[in-house]
């Protein structure tokens, strides 16, 4: 049983604000309790994240197995242990232009902070293709986790070839009938574990070499148009639904002109994880980096509120 | 039963001695027929564990047959299980569940526990408040959701706070897999599908004044 209820009393000031409550702004806020820093952790959704559309977490060491929204429920009730606080609303506008920041939320509230830790962490890349946004929840998912039990003894198109997409594909694969994974290139870039998975599921099959070129369908998904990028020949297959991991896409639309980006979107730091405004931090994976997990993501929280802890209070 | 961890039961305990005010009261009605309801009697153990957590929790079992007046008062129409929030007055705010709010969304139920025991005072912003007022017919907003998406409470707690905001409008957490023709009539595929006064109004999760606006345009 997960639960993460938002907190209720809010002040309007705090030593440290953290924009987003995935693991990269839990662990921000667990290491802003430990130095004694009060510290408002603000969440659009449930905390967790990215964690919580993954099914199971292997890779954080120390954990064979867990379940992405049982750890995020760890997560959140160690951060509170240690005082941190967690209020459920969207960030919709920052002021970095003093030394005190300011930070808009969408119930109305307006609260202020010597440092920021931003981290939104990013979203699920579209295809951008006819179709898509025309059948999007109608066929159309970016969600295994949230959407895979409506295919129940259906056939799924899942687009991608990186870990997320293999996660989503075994995910799948145990509720569908079929899962057929189109992928780009001719092997998959996934770790080998998951590849290994992956190929030995009698119900995953693979495309290789072809992208989408249209989803169709007439009020929901029923067919996508395909392309072989070796042959150059379009064929339409039979789906009853399409499932998209293709990669991500930071969540910086709010801090555009705010601090620097880098050609793809994401916040660029030093290696305290501080932008270029001093005391506004990013972490996790709206930060520009080679490694996007939830090991890295929860070492750039640790590193940038020790470096704030140190240099902006006594 | 224990469903609830004992870490989780220990947390609960911290958070609504700490959260609560005054009492609130839980409605939940469940059928023994399986093929009616299967979660019917996981929703009931889970909801009496919580309850148990502390005293001011007043939880009242009914069955859909036998209570069937009481039943008709709150409008349960059949749907099992069918759980409602009461300030410790009574007074009914129009918050539902319509399925076992399992998963993730169970942190709605905790976060509606401490808002009801305070009189379920909606958390809006003043201006969301404001433009809600000009509702003046009944409206029902449904947010069909699945246990695993972490999307959904969201949604399902703002529709809540929209309910708390105006006595014309009662909103709802559906279970998708639990009601599976209502959801095929709304074509339910992606969850949060939130739909309003039986029309499809969105899917997905939006911020708090779009979520209004929404509901102004379909209450009309
Ligand atoms: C299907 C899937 C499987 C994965 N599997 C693994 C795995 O096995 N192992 C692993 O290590 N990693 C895995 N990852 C990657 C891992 O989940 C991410 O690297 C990690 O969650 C990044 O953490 P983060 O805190 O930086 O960002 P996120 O997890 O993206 O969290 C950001 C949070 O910020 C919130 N937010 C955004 N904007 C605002 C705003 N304006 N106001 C308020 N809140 C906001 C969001 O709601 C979100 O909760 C997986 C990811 C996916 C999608």
């Amino acid at each position: 049983m997960f639960f993460v209820g938002g907190q209720t009393h809010i002040k309007d000031y705090y030593d440290i604000i953290v924009i987003g409550g995935g693991p990269a702004g839990m662990s921000a806020a667990l290491y802003a309790g430990r130095a004694g820093l009060s510290c408002l952790v603000i969440e659009s959704n449930i905390s967790g994240g990215q964690m919580n559309e993954t099914d199971i977490i292997e890779n954080y060491p120390g954990i064979d197995e867990i379940q992405g929204a049982v750890l995020a429920e760890k997560m959140k009730r160690h951060a509170e242990k240690f005082g941190a606080q967690f209020h459920t609303a969207t960030v919709v506008e920052v002021d970095f232009s003093g030394q005190v920041k300011r930070v808009k939320l969408d119930d109305g509230n307006t609260i202020s902070s010597e440092v920021v830790v931003i981290a939104t962490g990013a979203s699920h890349r579209k295809l951008n293709v006819p179709g898509e946004r025309e059948l999007s929840a109608k066929g159309v998912s970016y969600c295994a986790t949230c959407d895979g039990h409506f295919f129940k003894g259906k056939t799924v198109a899942l687009v991608g070839g990186g870990d997320t997409a293999m996660t989503e594909a075994l995910y799948l694969s145990n509720i569908v009938e079929k899962v057929i994974v189109i992928h780009r290139r001719d092997k998959l870039r996934a770790t080998k574990i998951l590849q290994d998975r992956a190929f030995k599921k009698e119900n995953i099959e693979f495309l290789w070499n072809t992208i989408v070129k249209e989803i169709r369908g007439n009020g929901k998904v029923e067919s996508l148009l395909l392309e072989n990028k070796k042959t150059g020949e379009s064929f339409t297959l039979k789906v009853d639904g399409i499932f998209i991991a293709i990669g991500i896409t930071p969540n910086t639309e709010l801090f555009k002109g705010k601090v620097n980006l880098d050609s793809q979107g994401y916040i660029l730091t030093d290696e305290n994880m501080e932008t270029n405004i001093k005391g506004v931090y990013a972490v996790g994976d709206v930060r520009s980096k080679r490694l996007r997990q939830v090991i890295t993501a929860v070492a750039d929280g640790a590193i940038a509120v020790t470096h704030a802890a140190e240099n902006y209070f006594d | 039963m224990g469903l609830l961890s004992p870490s989780d039961v220990e947390y609960l305990k911290d958070l609504f001695s700490k959260e609560m005010q005054d009492e609130v009261k839980i409605l939940v009605f469940k059928s023994d027929d399986k093929s009616k309801c299967e979660y019917c009697d996981i929703t009931v153990d889970v909801l009496k564990e919580a309850a148990e957590t502390d005293d001011r929790i007043q939880l009242e079992v009914y069955d859909i047959e036998d209570d069937e007046i009481i039943a008709e008062k709150y409008n349960v129409k059949g749907r099992v299980p069918t759980i409602i929030f009461l300030t410790s007055d009574g007074v009914d705010k129009g918050v539902r569940y319509y399925g076992i709010p399992s998963g993730h969304e169970f942190s709605t139920v905790i976060q509606n526990i401490i808002s009801f025991s305070k009189g379920a005072q909606p958390e809006l912003s003043e201006a969301s408040k404001e433009k809600l007022k000009a509702i003046d017919k009944p409206t029902e907003i449904l947010v069909f959701v699945t246990p695993t998406c972490p999307y959904c409470p969201r949604a399902v707690q703002l529709a809540h706070e929209i309910a708390k905001a105006n006595e014309n409008i009662t909103s709802a957490m559906v279970e998708a897999n639990e009601f599976p023709e209502w959801s095929m009539q709304h074509q339910v595929s992606a969850v949060p599908h939130i739909v309003i006064n039986d029309e499809t109004a969105f899917v997905g999760a939006y911020p708090e004044d779009m979520f209004v606006d929404y509901v102004l345009q379909h209450a009309r």
